[in-house]
C-alpha cells in the first residue's frame, strides 16, 4: 500500500486520509467500524505527533485493526538499550473495550509469558476508554523497569529481579533484537 | 490537539488508581498528573493574564483598604496601574471631554467620589459569584452598564458593552439566586482603587477619572490593550459558568476543561456539537459525546477520566447555564438512560 509506505515516510499528514479510503478488510462493515476507523486514525495521528520517546507504533499493512508497536527500554533500568515489538489488535468495540496486546519480542520480564503475553491491568479490568495506544505504550515501557514481583507471570523472572545485575545478564542473554524491519 | 490534551490529563489520574500494588509507579503517575495540572493551570492563568490581574491585584489592595498603601507596598504592580491609568486617561478624555467640562465643578467632586463607592458596591454583589478568574470582565461590565445610568453618553462599543452587559447581568442573578456570597468580595472594589487613586491625584478631574475607570472595565477582560476584540467578547457569556464551576466545586482542571473545550470527543473523535458542548456528565471535568457517554452507560458505567461510576444525572454545571436549557438537558438525558 503506497500511502502506508508514504507514512513511514514521515508525512503524517496525508496518512490519515489514506488510510480512510480503504476499508478495513477484516473487520465487519458497520457504522460501528466507521467510528473506530475514525479513532484509530486520530490515535495514530496523535502519536506520531506526540513524538514521545522509545515508543512508536503502526498500523500493519491493509489492516487499520492490527499495530505493530516498539518500546525502548528505559534509562537506568535492566532493560536500557534493548528494544521489544509489540503486536496491537482492536476490537470492533473498541475503545470501549481494550486492544489485545502482546510482546512479540521474547521479554525477559516478571509481567510477561513466554507467549508475549501481558499482565497488566489496564489491558484488561482497569481499562478506560480513555486510554489509547499511546498511553499503553508508556503504560507497559514503565512496567519494565517497574514490574509487578506480587502476580509474575514469569516466576523465574520475578525471582531474580531482586538481583539486578544478575537480572541485566539475563535479559542481555535472552534479548535477540527484532530484526529491523 | 486539544482533546489529546485532555486525555493526558485525565489518564494520570487513571492510572493512579491502580490496586495493583505498584506504589512506585503510582507515585510517579500522581506526581506526573500534578504537574501537568500545574502546568496547564499555570498557562490558563497566564492566558487569563490580562483579565485577571486587576482582581489579583485588587485582592490585596482590599486588604490594605487604602489604595495608597497598596501602591507603596506592591511595588511591582505599579507599573500596571499607571500604564493603565495612562490609557485611562487618554481614553477618557477623548471621549467624555465635553462632559467633564460641563460637569468639572468642584462642587461635583465629593458626589462623585461617593458614587464611585457605591458603585464598588453593587458591583461587588454582581460579579462576586464568578469569583476568581474572571471575575473582573463580569464586574466591569455591570459598572459599565450602571454607569450609564447616571450618564447618557454613548458610544458604538460602548452599545455592545451594555448588551454585553444586560447578558452578563442576567447570568450574574441567575448566579446570585443559587450562590450565596462566595469570599471573594474584593475584586470589584479593587478594580476602583486605581480610580480613587487618579481621584485622589486630580481632584479637579473627578468626574471623568471615575468614568473612564469604569470604562476600561468594559473592555478589561480581553484586553491587554484593545477595544478592537469587542467582537471575541460574544464568547463572555460561556466564562460566567465556568466561574461558577470552579468556585462551587474547586476543580480547577474541570475548568480549565470547560475552557478549553475540546473540540471533538476523546473516545469517538467525532466533532462535538451543541449539545455536546454543553455536556459535562461527570464532576472530573471528563467530557466525551452524548453517544459515547450513552454506550457507556450501557455498558459499565463509569466515567473514562476517573473511572468512578456515572451516578448522577448531569447536572448543577448546566444548571447554571441558562434556566431554559436546564429541563432540555435533562431530559434528553433521561431519556437516554430510560432507552437502555
Amino acid at each position: 500500500m503506497a500511502t502506508i509506505n508514504g507514512y513511514q515516510g514521515n508525512t503524517p499528514v496525508t496518512a490519515p486520509a489514506g488510510t480512510a479510503s480503504k476499508q478495513p478488510v477484516s473487520a465487519a462493515k458497520t457504522v460501528d467500524t466507521q467510528s473506530v476507523l475514525k479513532r484509530l486514525q486520530s490515535e495514530l495521528m496523535a502519536l506520531m505527533m506526540s513524538g514521545d520517546p522509545g515508543i512508536s507504533a503502526f498500523p500493519e499493512e491493509e489492516n487499520i485493526f492490527c499495530w505493530k508497536g516498539t518500546i525502548t527500554g528505559s534509562k537506568d533500568t535492566v532493560f536500557e538499550g534493548t528494544e521489544y515489538k509489540l503486536s496491537l489488535s482492536f476490537p470492533n468495540d473498541y475503545p470501549f473495550k481494550p486492544p489485545k496486546v502482546k510482546f512479540e519480542t521474547g521479554c525477559f520480564h516478571p509481567n510477561v509469558d513466554v507467549y508475549g503475553n501481558i499482565c497488566l491491568d489496564i489491558l484488561q479490568d482497569k481499562w478506560s476508554s480513555a486510554y489509547d495506544v499511546r498511553t499503553i505504550l508508556i503504560s507497559i515501557q514503565s512496567l519494565l523497569g517497574e514490574p509487578n514481583i506480587s502476580s509474575p507471570l514469569n516466576t523465574q523472572a520475578a525471582q531474580l529481579w531482586s538481583n539486578q545485575e544478575e537480572y541485566r545478564k539475563m535479559v542481555e542473554k535472552l534479548y535477540k533484537p527484532p530484526p529491523s524491519a | 490537539m486539544v482533546s489529546d490534551s485532555i486525555i493526558n490529563s485525565s489518564v494520570p489520574s487513571a492510572l493512579n488508581s491502580k490496586d495493583f500494588g505498584k506504589k512506585k509507579r503510582a507515585n510517579r503517575s500522581a506526581k506526573l498528573k500534578q504537574c501537568k495540572l500545574d502546568a496547564r493551570r499555570e498557562q490558563w492563568l497566564s492566558q487569563g493574564a490580562g483579565k485577571t490581574k486587576g482582581c489579583e491585584e485588587n485582592k490585596d489592595n482590599v486588604r490594605r483598604e487604602f489604595p495608597k498603601h497598596s501602591r507603596k507596598t506592591s511595588n511591582e504592580r505599579e507599573p500596571s496601574f499607571l500604564e493603565m491609568r495612562g490609557r485611562v486617561e487618554g481614553i477618557g478624555e477623548s471621549i467624555h471631554h465635553h462632559e467633564s467640562d460641563m460637569e468639572l465643578s468642584p462642587a461635583n467632586s465629593p458626589t462623585s467620589i461617593l458614587l464611585g463607592s457605591t458603585e464598588s458596591g453593587t458591583n461587588f454583589s454582581g460579579s462576586s459569584s464568578s469569583s476568581s478568574s474572571s471575575g473582573g470582565c463580569c464586574s466591569g461590565c455591570i459598572t459599565e452598564e450602571e454607569e450609564d445610568g447616571d450618564d447618557g453618553c454613548l458610544d458604538d462599543w460602548e452599545a455592545i458593552a451594555d448588551a454585553l452587559a444586560a447578558d452578563d447581568l442576567n447570568q450574574n442573578q441567575n448566579q446570585k439566586q443559587c450562590t450565596e456570597l462566595p469570599p471573594q468580595h474584593g475584586e470589584p472594589i479593587t478594580q476602583f482603587d486605581p480610580m480613587r487613586d487618579l481621584s485622589n491625584l486630580k481632584p479637579e478631574h473627578p468626574r471623568m477619572v471615575q468614568r473612564t475607570a469604569a470604562n476600561t472595565g468594559a473592555w478589561r477582560p480581553d484586553d491587554v490593550f484593545r477595544p478592537q476584540t469587542l467582537p471575541n467578547l460574544s464568547k463572555l457569556p460561556s466564562f460566567p459558568a465556568t466561574d461558577r464551576k470552579f468556585s462551587k466545586r474547586g476543580v480547577p482542571w474541570a475548568c480549565n476543561n470547560a475552557v478549553n473545550a475540546p473540540s471533538s470527543c476523546p473516545i469517538c473523535c467525532e466533532d462535538l456539537d451543541f449539545t455536546d458542548t454543553k455536556f459535562f456528565p461527570c464532576l472530573c471535568g471528563f467530557r466525551l459525546c452524548l453517544f459515547c457517554h450513552k454506550r457507556i452507560i450501557e455498558d459499565d458505567g463509569r466515567c473514562p477520566g476517573c473511572r468512578k461510576p456515572y451516578e448522577h444525572e448531569p447536572l448543577e454545571v448546566e444548571t447554571s447555564v441558562h434556566g431554559g436549557s436546564l429541563t432540555f438537558r435533562l431530559s434528553r438525558s433521561c431519556s437516554m438512560n430510560t432507552r437502555s
